[in-house]
Protein backbone atom coordinates (compact mmCIF):
# COMPACT_ATOMS: atom_id res chain seq x y z
CA UNK A 1 0.00 0.00 0.00
CA UNK A 2 2.83 2.05 0.77
CA UNK A 3 4.30 1.72 -2.34
CA UNK A 4 1.10 2.64 -4.13
CA UNK A 5 0.87 6.19 -1.93
CA UNK A 6 4.37 6.80 -2.83
CA UNK A 7 3.84 6.12 -6.38
CA UNK A 8 0.61 8.40 -6.78
CA UNK A 9 2.14 11.23 -4.60
CA UNK A 10 5.03 11.07 -7.39
CA UNK A 11 2.17 11.29 -9.92
CA UNK A 12 1.02 13.85 -8.18
CA UNK A 13 3.69 16.14 -8.09
CA UNK A 14 4.35 15.41 -12.08
CA UNK A 15 1.18 17.13 -12.85
CA UNK A 16 2.12 20.14 -10.21
CA UNK A 17 4.44 22.67 -10.71
CA UNK A 18 6.74 24.64 -8.13
CA UNK A 19 6.24 27.91 -6.42
CA UNK A 20 9.36 30.06 -6.09
CA UNK A 21 9.17 29.95 -2.43
CA UNK A 22 9.37 25.76 -2.89
CA UNK A 23 5.30 25.73 -2.66
CA UNK A 24 3.78 23.29 -5.11
CA UNK A 25 1.02 25.38 -6.55
CA UNK A 26 -1.23 23.11 -8.77
CA UNK A 27 -1.89 23.36 -12.70
CA UNK A 28 -4.49 25.56 -14.29
CA UNK A 29 -6.67 23.48 -16.33
CA UNK A 30 -8.62 24.88 -19.14
CA UNK A 31 -12.07 23.49 -20.22
CA UNK A 32 -12.42 22.57 -23.26
CA UNK A 33 -16.18 23.51 -25.03
CA UNK A 34 -16.99 25.02 -28.61
CA UNK A 35 -17.03 28.69 -28.79
CA UNK A 36 -20.75 28.90 -30.40
CA UNK A 37 -21.82 27.88 -26.87
CA UNK A 38 -20.21 31.49 -25.53
CA UNK A 39 -18.37 32.46 -22.90
CA UNK A 40 -20.45 33.41 -20.50
CA UNK A 41 -19.40 30.68 -18.06
CA UNK A 42 -19.18 30.64 -14.33
CA UNK A 43 -15.91 29.84 -12.58
CA UNK A 44 -15.51 31.62 -9.73
CA UNK A 45 -11.45 33.43 -9.03
CA UNK A 46 -11.70 31.81 -5.22
CA UNK A 47 -12.06 28.26 -7.01
CA UNK A 48 -9.97 28.25 -10.19
CA UNK A 49 -10.26 24.89 -12.02
CA UNK A 50 -7.31 22.54 -11.17
CA UNK A 51 -5.77 19.15 -13.15
CA UNK A 52 -5.20 17.96 -8.78
CA UNK A 53 -8.41 19.97 -8.48
CA UNK A 54 -10.47 18.09 -10.85
CA UNK A 55 -8.91 14.68 -10.30
CA UNK A 56 -9.91 14.87 -7.03
CA UNK A 57 -13.38 16.01 -7.58
CA UNK A 58 -13.57 13.01 -9.83
CA UNK A 59 -12.39 10.67 -7.01
CA UNK A 60 -15.28 12.57 -4.59
CA UNK A 61 -17.91 12.31 -7.12
CA UNK A 62 -17.81 8.30 -6.72
CA UNK A 63 -16.73 7.90 -3.10
CA UNK A 64 -19.48 6.39 -0.72
CA UNK A 65 -17.63 7.42 2.08
CA UNK A 66 -18.63 10.41 2.09
CA UNK A 67 -22.28 9.28 2.70
CA UNK A 68 -23.81 8.48 6.20
CA UNK A 69 -24.55 4.52 5.03
CA UNK A 70 -20.75 4.51 3.24
CA UNK A 71 -23.00 3.25 0.53
CA UNK A 72 -24.41 6.37 -1.76
CA UNK A 73 -22.03 8.78 -3.51
CA UNK A 74 -22.71 11.22 -6.08
CA UNK A 75 -22.88 9.00 -8.89
CA UNK A 76 -25.01 6.76 -7.26
CA UNK A 77 -27.98 9.28 -8.94
CA UNK A 78 -26.00 10.73 -11.36
CA UNK A 79 -24.93 8.38 -13.29
CA UNK A 80 -22.48 8.70 -16.51
CA UNK A 81 -24.15 6.45 -18.82
CA UNK A 82 -28.02 8.55 -18.26
CA UNK A 83 -25.68 11.90 -18.42
CA UNK A 84 -25.37 12.15 -14.99
CA UNK A 85 -29.14 11.36 -14.53
CA UNK A 86 -30.84 8.58 -12.61
CA UNK A 87 -33.78 6.22 -14.62
CA UNK A 88 -35.17 6.40 -11.70
CA UNK A 89 -38.59 8.73 -11.24
CA UNK A 90 -37.30 9.54 -8.19
CA UNK A 91 -33.85 8.57 -6.49
CA UNK A 92 -33.79 6.98 -2.94
CA UNK A 93 -30.66 8.12 -0.68
CA UNK A 94 -29.03 6.51 2.74
CA UNK A 95 -32.50 6.17 4.65
CA UNK A 96 -34.22 5.08 1.34
CA UNK A 97 -36.41 7.98 1.45
CA UNK A 98 -37.28 8.81 -1.99
CA UNK A 99 -36.40 12.68 -3.46
CA UNK A 100 -39.44 14.87 -4.19
CA UNK A 101 -37.95 15.69 -7.61
CA UNK A 102 -36.42 13.75 -10.33
CA UNK A 103 -32.68 13.59 -10.29
CA UNK A 104 -31.09 16.25 -12.73
CA UNK A 105 -28.35 15.36 -15.20
CA UNK A 106 -24.99 17.15 -14.81
CA UNK A 107 -23.66 18.16 -18.15
CA UNK A 108 -22.61 22.22 -19.11
CA UNK A 109 -22.86 22.81 -16.01
CA UNK A 110 -20.27 25.94 -16.68
CA UNK A 111 -22.90 27.97 -18.39
CA UNK A 112 -25.45 27.42 -15.21
CA UNK A 113 -26.26 29.96 -12.40
CA UNK A 114 -28.61 28.97 -10.12
CA UNK A 115 -29.02 25.38 -9.53
CA UNK A 116 -31.41 22.54 -8.63
CA UNK A 117 -35.08 22.47 -10.40
CA UNK A 118 -36.37 25.80 -8.45
CA UNK A 119 -32.40 27.61 -9.12
CA UNK A 120 -32.70 28.18 -5.37
CA UNK A 121 -28.71 27.91 -4.75
CA UNK A 122 -25.96 30.15 -6.92
CA UNK A 123 -22.73 28.21 -7.61
CA UNK A 124 -21.83 24.95 -8.05
CA UNK A 125 -19.98 24.96 -4.58
CA UNK A 126 -23.13 26.30 -2.76
CA UNK A 127 -24.81 23.34 -4.56
CA UNK A 128 -22.82 20.52 -3.85
CA UNK A 129 -23.26 20.90 0.26
CA UNK A 130 -26.80 20.10 -0.44
CA UNK A 131 -26.92 16.86 -1.56
CA UNK A 132 -24.31 15.55 0.56
CA UNK A 133 -25.51 16.45 3.68
CA UNK A 134 -29.26 16.33 3.10
CA UNK A 135 -31.14 13.49 5.41
CA UNK A 136 -32.53 12.26 2.36
CA UNK A 137 -29.66 11.84 -0.05
CA UNK A 138 -26.37 11.32 1.36
CA UNK A 139 -27.10 12.17 4.93
CA UNK A 140 -23.72 13.24 6.41
CA UNK A 141 -22.19 16.39 8.17
CA UNK A 142 -19.57 17.97 6.30
CA UNK A 143 -17.34 17.89 9.25
CA UNK A 144 -17.99 14.21 9.65
CA UNK A 145 -17.20 13.50 5.67
CA UNK A 146 -13.78 16.09 6.74
CA UNK A 147 -12.34 13.57 9.25
CA UNK A 148 -13.42 10.13 7.33
CA UNK A 149 -11.11 12.29 4.29
CA UNK A 150 -8.39 13.15 7.02
CA UNK A 151 -8.04 9.56 8.38
CA UNK A 152 -8.23 7.79 5.00
CA UNK A 153 -4.44 7.19 3.43
CA UNK A 154 -5.37 7.72 0.08
CA UNK A 155 -7.06 11.66 0.34
CA UNK A 156 -4.54 14.03 2.23
CA UNK A 157 -1.91 13.87 -0.38
CA UNK A 158 -4.67 14.81 -3.85
CA UNK A 159 -6.29 17.71 -1.26
CA UNK A 160 -2.39 18.59 -0.41
CA UNK A 161 -1.65 18.56 -4.30
CA UNK A 162 -5.22 20.00 -5.01
CA UNK A 163 -5.63 22.98 -2.71
CA UNK A 164 -1.52 23.15 -1.50
CA UNK A 165 -2.95 22.42 2.56
CA UNK A 166 -2.32 20.23 5.02
CA UNK A 167 -5.33 20.16 6.52
CA UNK A 168 -9.08 19.16 4.84
CA UNK A 169 -12.16 22.14 5.43
CA UNK A 170 -15.15 21.32 4.02
CA UNK A 171 -15.06 23.74 1.47
CA UNK A 172 -11.81 22.25 -0.02
CA UNK A 173 -14.66 18.97 -0.91
CA UNK A 174 -17.19 21.50 -1.94
CA UNK A 175 -14.73 23.03 -4.07
CA UNK A 176 -13.43 19.78 -6.01
CA UNK A 177 -16.68 18.87 -6.55
CA UNK A 178 -17.18 22.24 -8.14
CA UNK A 179 -14.32 21.97 -10.43
CA UNK A 180 -14.65 18.42 -11.61
CA UNK A 181 -18.43 19.07 -12.56
CA UNK A 182 -17.36 21.87 -14.55
CA UNK A 183 -15.86 19.75 -16.75
CA UNK A 184 -19.11 17.90 -17.50
CA UNK A 185 -19.00 19.42 -21.35
CA UNK A 186 -21.14 17.15 -23.78
CA UNK A 187 -20.91 18.90 -27.06
CA UNK A 188 -19.80 15.82 -28.77
CA UNK A 189 -22.94 15.03 -30.22
CA UNK A 190 -24.57 14.71 -33.81
CA UNK A 191 -26.25 17.90 -33.48
CA UNK A 192 -22.20 19.35 -32.78
CA UNK A 193 -20.92 17.60 -35.76
CA UNK A 194 -23.27 19.41 -37.99
CA UNK A 195 -23.09 22.40 -36.51
CA UNK A 196 -19.36 21.85 -37.18
CA UNK A 197 -20.01 21.40 -41.19
CA UNK A 198 -19.33 17.27 -40.27
CA UNK A 199 -22.67 15.79 -40.45
CA UNK A 200 -25.70 15.97 -43.12
CA UNK A 201 -29.00 15.51 -41.30
CA UNK A 202 -31.74 13.25 -42.79
CA UNK A 203 -34.60 14.86 -43.84
CA UNK A 204 -37.01 13.90 -40.90
CA UNK A 205 -34.07 15.57 -38.93
CA UNK A 206 -33.90 18.59 -40.71
CA UNK A 207 -37.35 19.14 -40.35
CA UNK A 208 -37.05 18.10 -36.93
CA UNK A 209 -34.74 21.03 -36.52
CA UNK A 210 -36.86 23.55 -38.30
CA UNK A 211 -40.08 22.56 -35.77
CA UNK A 212 -37.79 22.84 -32.96
CA UNK A 213 -36.28 26.04 -33.59
CA UNK A 214 -39.34 28.04 -35.72
CA UNK A 215 -42.00 30.01 -34.34
CA UNK A 216 -45.61 28.14 -33.99
CA UNK A 217 -46.87 31.48 -36.47
CA UNK A 218 -43.83 31.08 -38.45
CA UNK A 219 -43.34 30.05 -42.52
CA UNK A 220 -42.50 26.78 -42.31
CA UNK A 221 -44.44 26.37 -39.10
CA UNK A 222 -42.35 25.72 -36.06
CA UNK A 223 -43.30 24.24 -32.10
CA UNK A 224 -41.74 27.01 -30.93
CA UNK A 225 -39.12 24.43 -28.39
CA UNK A 226 -36.25 27.21 -29.32
CA UNK A 227 -38.24 29.84 -27.52
CA UNK A 228 -37.06 28.28 -24.51
CA UNK A 229 -34.91 25.56 -25.24
CA UNK A 230 -32.81 27.86 -27.92
CA UNK A 231 -29.25 28.34 -28.80
CA UNK A 232 -26.46 25.70 -29.63
CA UNK A 233 -26.68 24.89 -25.59
CA UNK A 234 -30.44 23.98 -26.24
CA UNK A 235 -30.40 25.89 -22.95
CA UNK A 236 -31.16 29.42 -21.15
CA UNK A 237 -30.83 30.02 -17.53
CA UNK A 238 -34.80 30.36 -17.46
CA UNK A 239 -37.87 29.26 -15.03
CA UNK A 240 -41.34 28.46 -16.52
CA UNK A 241 -44.40 27.25 -15.59
CA UNK A 242 -44.78 24.54 -18.84
CA UNK A 243 -48.20 23.97 -18.29
CA UNK A 244 -48.18 20.63 -16.25
CA UNK A 245 -51.05 20.86 -13.78
CA UNK A 246 -54.03 23.71 -13.34
CA UNK A 247 -53.01 23.88 -9.77
CA UNK A 248 -49.31 22.92 -9.49
CA UNK A 249 -49.04 20.38 -6.55
CA UNK A 250 -45.30 21.66 -6.27
CA UNK A 251 -45.03 24.83 -6.03
CA UNK A 252 -41.88 24.91 -7.56
CA UNK A 253 -39.66 28.75 -7.36
CA UNK A 254 -42.58 30.08 -5.37
CA UNK A 255 -40.91 28.48 -2.26
CA UNK A 256 -38.04 30.47 -3.14
CA UNK A 257 -38.62 33.55 -3.75
CA UNK A 258 -42.31 33.59 -1.82
CA UNK A 259 -43.52 34.98 -5.21
CA UNK A 260 -47.10 34.24 -6.31
CA UNK A 261 -46.20 34.48 -10.28
CA UNK A 262 -43.28 32.21 -9.04
CA UNK A 263 -45.52 29.61 -8.64
CA UNK A 264 -45.20 25.83 -10.53
CA UNK A 265 -42.15 27.46 -11.84
CA UNK A 266 -39.21 25.26 -12.46
CA UNK A 267 -35.91 25.23 -14.45
CA UNK A 268 -36.40 25.01 -18.45
CA UNK A 269 -33.61 22.46 -18.69
CA UNK A 270 -30.43 21.47 -20.81
CA UNK A 271 -32.03 19.01 -24.08
CA UNK A 272 -28.14 17.81 -24.09
CA UNK A 273 -28.36 14.45 -24.24
CA UNK A 274 -32.41 14.34 -23.38
CA UNK A 275 -33.12 10.83 -24.90
CA UNK A 276 -30.68 9.63 -22.55
CA UNK A 277 -32.32 10.91 -19.21
CA UNK A 278 -35.91 9.28 -18.89
CA UNK A 279 -38.17 10.15 -17.09
CA UNK A 280 -38.85 13.56 -17.87
CA UNK A 281 -40.46 16.90 -15.64
CA UNK A 282 -39.63 18.02 -12.43
CA UNK A 283 -41.64 14.84 -11.02
CA UNK A 284 -40.63 12.36 -13.37
CA UNK A 285 -44.34 12.05 -14.83
CA UNK A 286 -43.25 11.20 -18.46
CA UNK A 287 -41.48 8.25 -19.35
CA UNK A 288 -41.08 8.73 -23.04
CA UNK A 289 -40.02 12.12 -25.22
CA UNK A 290 -42.87 11.22 -26.89
CA UNK A 291 -45.05 11.66 -24.01
CA UNK A 292 -43.16 15.07 -23.23
CA UNK A 293 -43.97 16.21 -27.70
CA UNK A 294 -47.52 15.02 -26.73
CA UNK A 295 -47.95 17.22 -23.75
CA UNK A 296 -46.63 19.89 -25.85
CA UNK A 297 -48.79 19.33 -28.63
CA UNK A 298 -52.26 19.03 -26.94
CA UNK A 299 -51.77 18.65 -23.06
CA UNK A 300 -50.75 21.87 -21.54
CA UNK A 301 -52.71 23.19 -18.54
CA UNK A 302 -53.99 26.64 -18.09
CA UNK A 303 -53.00 28.24 -14.69
CA UNK A 304 -51.94 31.78 -13.55
CA UNK A 305 -48.69 31.36 -14.08
CA UNK A 306 -48.43 29.21 -16.64
CA UNK A 307 -45.74 30.56 -19.24
CA UNK A 308 -47.02 33.34 -21.79
CA UNK A 309 -44.83 31.45 -24.14
CA UNK A 310 -47.02 28.54 -23.87
CA UNK A 311 -50.43 30.73 -24.51
CA UNK A 312 -52.27 31.40 -28.20
CA UNK A 313 -53.36 34.91 -28.77
CA UNK A 314 -56.41 34.66 -27.02
CA UNK A 315 -54.95 33.91 -24.05
CA UNK A 316 -55.46 30.03 -23.82
CA UNK A 317 -52.83 27.29 -23.36
CA UNK A 318 -51.40 26.26 -26.88
CA UNK A 319 -52.36 23.82 -28.86
CA UNK A 320 -49.95 22.54 -31.55
CA UNK A 321 -51.60 19.77 -32.70
CA UNK A 322 -48.33 18.50 -33.95
CA UNK A 323 -49.41 15.42 -36.82
CA UNK A 324 -48.11 12.22 -36.14
CA UNK A 325 -45.30 12.81 -38.73
CA UNK A 326 -44.51 16.00 -37.22
CA UNK A 327 -43.74 14.43 -33.78
CA UNK A 328 -41.56 11.74 -35.48
CA UNK A 329 -39.62 14.75 -36.78
CA UNK A 330 -39.58 16.12 -33.97
CA UNK A 331 -37.89 13.04 -31.80
CA UNK A 332 -35.40 12.46 -34.38
CA UNK A 333 -33.74 15.89 -33.91
CA UNK A 334 -33.89 15.59 -29.94
CA UNK A 335 -31.93 12.09 -30.73
CA UNK A 336 -28.88 13.80 -32.49
CA UNK A 337 -28.24 15.64 -29.34
CA UNK A 338 -27.16 12.77 -27.50
CA UNK A 339 -23.79 12.39 -26.79
CA UNK A 340 -22.10 8.72 -26.95
CA UNK A 341 -18.68 10.14 -26.14
CA UNK A 342 -19.92 12.01 -22.68
CA UNK A 343 -21.18 9.36 -21.43
CA UNK A 344 -18.28 6.99 -22.17
CA UNK A 345 -15.65 9.55 -21.58
CA UNK A 346 -12.96 8.08 -19.15
CA UNK A 347 -12.53 11.59 -17.54
CA UNK A 348 -15.74 11.67 -16.10
CA UNK A 349 -15.88 8.15 -15.20
CA UNK A 350 -15.21 5.72 -11.71
CA UNK A 351 -11.48 6.58 -11.24
CA UNK A 352 -11.51 3.46 -8.47
CA UNK A 353 -12.80 0.98 -11.52
CA UNK A 354 -10.45 1.85 -13.89
CA UNK B 1 -46.51 9.69 22.48
CA UNK B 2 -49.97 10.97 21.09
CA UNK B 3 -49.08 14.46 22.78
CA UNK B 4 -46.29 14.55 20.85
CA UNK B 5 -47.71 13.83 17.42
CA UNK B 6 -50.15 16.68 18.42
CA UNK B 7 -47.41 18.73 19.38
CA UNK B 8 -45.20 18.20 15.97
CA UNK B 9 -48.88 18.59 14.22
CA UNK B 10 -49.24 22.07 15.38
CA UNK B 11 -45.68 23.26 14.57
CA UNK B 12 -46.23 21.71 10.92
CA UNK B 13 -49.14 23.92 10.46
CA UNK B 14 -47.50 26.71 11.86
CA UNK B 15 -44.38 26.50 9.85
CA UNK B 16 -47.08 26.06 6.90
CA UNK B 17 -48.85 29.38 8.21
CA UNK B 18 -45.50 31.12 8.19
CA UNK B 19 -44.62 29.98 4.98
CA UNK B 20 -48.14 31.42 3.75
CA UNK B 21 -47.07 34.66 5.59
CA UNK B 22 -43.90 35.07 4.00
CA UNK B 23 -45.30 35.87 0.72
CA UNK B 24 -42.99 38.25 -0.22
CA UNK B 25 -43.78 41.88 -1.85
CA UNK B 26 -42.65 42.44 -5.51
CA UNK B 27 -39.92 45.35 -5.86
CA UNK B 28 -37.65 46.28 -8.24
CA UNK B 29 -33.56 46.54 -7.06
CA UNK B 30 -31.02 48.72 -8.47
CA UNK B 31 -27.79 47.46 -8.36
CA UNK B 32 -24.44 48.10 -9.40
CA UNK B 33 -22.60 51.62 -10.54
CA UNK B 34 -25.15 53.49 -9.10
CA UNK B 35 -24.92 56.07 -6.50
CA UNK B 36 -27.39 55.11 -3.82
CA UNK B 37 -28.86 51.14 -4.40
CA UNK B 38 -32.40 51.65 -4.93
CA UNK B 39 -34.86 48.94 -3.69
CA UNK B 40 -38.45 49.68 -5.06
CA UNK B 41 -41.08 49.10 -2.87
CA UNK B 42 -44.98 49.96 -3.31
CA UNK B 43 -44.37 52.98 -1.28
CA UNK B 44 -41.21 54.51 -3.26
CA UNK B 45 -42.84 53.14 -6.57
CA UNK B 46 -45.69 55.87 -5.68
CA UNK B 47 -43.97 59.15 -5.23
CA UNK B 48 -42.50 58.54 -8.84
CA UNK B 49 -43.57 60.64 -11.73
CA UNK B 50 -45.50 58.62 -14.71
CA UNK B 51 -45.80 58.46 -18.17
CA UNK B 52 -47.13 56.02 -20.85
CA UNK B 53 -46.26 54.54 -23.17
CA UNK B 54 -47.39 52.37 -26.54
CA UNK B 55 -46.70 48.70 -27.36
CA UNK B 56 -47.88 46.63 -30.14
CA UNK B 57 -49.12 43.39 -28.39
CA UNK B 58 -49.10 39.71 -30.39
CA UNK B 59 -52.17 40.68 -33.26
CA UNK B 60 -50.05 43.60 -33.96
CA UNK B 61 -52.78 46.04 -32.36
CA UNK B 62 -51.24 48.83 -30.06
CA UNK B 63 -51.63 49.22 -26.18
CA UNK B 64 -51.28 51.58 -23.54
CA UNK B 65 -49.36 51.00 -20.82
CA UNK B 66 -48.50 53.64 -17.85
CA UNK B 67 -45.47 53.67 -15.28
CA UNK B 68 -42.33 55.46 -14.42
CA UNK B 69 -40.01 56.08 -17.16
CA UNK B 70 -37.02 54.17 -16.32
CA UNK B 71 -34.61 57.06 -16.42
CA UNK B 72 -36.26 58.48 -13.46
CA UNK B 73 -35.37 55.47 -11.80
CA UNK B 74 -31.38 55.37 -12.82
CA UNK B 75 -31.56 58.83 -11.69
CA UNK B 76 -33.16 58.14 -8.08
CA UNK B 77 -30.38 55.69 -7.71
CA UNK B 78 -27.60 58.34 -8.56
CA UNK B 79 -26.89 56.85 -12.20
CA UNK B 80 -24.61 59.03 -14.56
CA UNK B 81 -27.19 60.28 -16.81
CA UNK B 82 -27.94 63.72 -18.82
CA UNK B 83 -24.46 65.56 -18.36
CA UNK B 84 -22.79 63.13 -16.91
CA UNK B 85 -23.37 60.33 -19.50
CA UNK B 86 -20.00 60.93 -21.59
CA UNK B 87 -16.89 59.63 -22.03
CA UNK B 88 -15.92 56.50 -20.14
CA UNK B 89 -19.77 56.84 -19.28
CA UNK B 90 -20.36 55.46 -22.31
CA UNK B 91 -19.24 51.97 -21.90
CA UNK B 92 -22.06 51.42 -19.04
CA UNK B 93 -24.69 49.20 -19.41
CA UNK B 94 -27.99 48.28 -18.13
CA UNK B 95 -29.05 45.11 -17.07
CA UNK B 96 -32.41 43.92 -16.58
CA UNK B 97 -33.16 41.29 -15.12
CA UNK B 98 -36.89 39.52 -14.49
CA UNK B 99 -38.46 36.90 -12.25
CA UNK B 100 -38.55 33.74 -15.16
CA UNK B 101 -34.48 34.60 -15.48
CA UNK B 102 -34.59 36.23 -18.22
CA UNK B 103 -32.34 39.48 -19.03
CA UNK B 104 -32.04 42.08 -21.39
CA UNK B 105 -29.04 45.15 -22.25
CA UNK B 106 -29.39 48.36 -22.84
CA UNK B 107 -26.33 50.69 -23.33
CA UNK B 108 -27.20 53.34 -21.12
CA UNK B 109 -27.23 56.26 -23.73
CA UNK B 110 -30.20 54.13 -25.50
CA UNK B 111 -32.37 54.94 -22.10
CA UNK B 112 -31.05 58.44 -21.59
CA UNK B 113 -33.34 61.25 -22.55
CA UNK B 114 -30.29 63.72 -23.75
CA UNK B 115 -29.43 60.97 -26.58
CA UNK B 116 -32.90 59.97 -27.49
CA UNK B 117 -36.31 61.02 -27.33
CA UNK B 118 -37.71 57.36 -27.12
CA UNK B 119 -39.02 57.16 -23.38
CA UNK B 120 -38.82 53.59 -22.22
CA UNK B 121 -40.29 53.22 -19.31
CA UNK B 122 -41.02 50.32 -16.27
CA UNK B 123 -44.96 49.78 -16.75
CA UNK B 124 -47.22 48.73 -14.02
CA UNK B 125 -50.44 48.97 -15.80
CA UNK B 126 -52.52 48.32 -19.08
CA UNK B 127 -55.49 50.15 -19.80
CA UNK B 128 -55.49 51.68 -16.28
CA UNK B 129 -55.49 47.58 -14.53
CA UNK B 130 -52.93 46.43 -13.11
CA UNK B 131 -50.97 44.26 -15.47
CA UNK B 132 -51.63 40.74 -14.97
CA UNK B 133 -49.38 37.97 -13.27
CA UNK B 134 -48.18 36.44 -16.02
CA UNK B 135 -46.49 39.64 -17.02
CA UNK B 136 -46.24 42.45 -13.72
CA UNK B 137 -46.18 43.56 -11.38
CA UNK B 138 -43.43 45.79 -13.29
CA UNK B 139 -42.95 45.04 -17.01
CA UNK B 140 -40.45 47.00 -19.37
CA UNK B 141 -42.45 48.80 -22.64
CA UNK B 142 -39.60 49.76 -25.24
CA UNK B 143 -41.19 51.88 -27.54
CA UNK B 144 -40.34 51.53 -31.59
CA UNK B 145 -38.60 48.25 -31.86
CA UNK B 146 -39.60 45.95 -34.37
CA UNK B 147 -39.44 42.60 -31.78
CA UNK B 148 -40.81 43.09 -28.49
CA UNK B 149 -38.60 40.83 -26.66
CA UNK B 150 -36.68 43.54 -24.77
CA UNK B 151 -40.03 44.90 -23.44
CA UNK B 152 -39.43 41.66 -20.48
CA UNK B 153 -41.81 40.92 -18.75
CA UNK B 154 -41.74 40.61 -14.66
CA UNK B 155 -39.05 42.98 -14.13
CA UNK B 156 -37.04 42.01 -10.47
CA UNK B 157 -33.39 43.70 -10.97
CA UNK B 158 -31.76 46.73 -12.78
CA UNK B 159 -27.86 46.17 -12.93
CA UNK B 160 -25.81 48.48 -13.67
CA UNK B 161 -22.28 48.01 -15.16
CA UNK B 162 -18.70 48.92 -16.42
CA UNK B 163 -17.94 46.74 -20.08
CA UNK B 164 -15.13 44.96 -19.28
CA UNK B 165 -11.83 45.60 -19.55
CA UNK B 166 -10.14 43.79 -22.27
Amino acid sequence: MLVVIALLSLVLLCFASWHPEGQVLPTPLAIDYPSYFGHRISRPPANPTTVEGVRLGRMLFYEPALSASGKVSCASCHKQQFAFADDRRFSAGVDGTLLSRNTMSLANLLWVRQFFWDGRTRGLEAQAKEPLTHPHEMGQALAISVRKLEQSELYPAYFRAAFGIDRIVGDHVLNALAQFQRTLVSAGSLYDHYLRGGYVPSDSENRGMALFFNAPGGQPRGAGCAHCHGGPQTYQELFHNNGLDAFPPDSGRKAVTGQEYDNGRFRVTTLRNIALTAPYMHDGRFQTLKEVVDHYSEGVANSQTLSPFLKDRDGKPTRLRLSSQEKIDLLAFLQLLTDSTFITDERHSNPFKN
Amino acid sequence: MKGYKLFLLALSALVSGHQFLCAQTPSISVTGEVARPLSLTPDIWAELPREQAELKDRNGESRLFSGVPIQVVLERAGVTTGDQLRGGNLTKYVLVKCADGYEVLFSLAELDSSFTDRRVILADSLASEPLPLSMGPYRLVVPGEKKPARSAYQVTEISVKHAATD
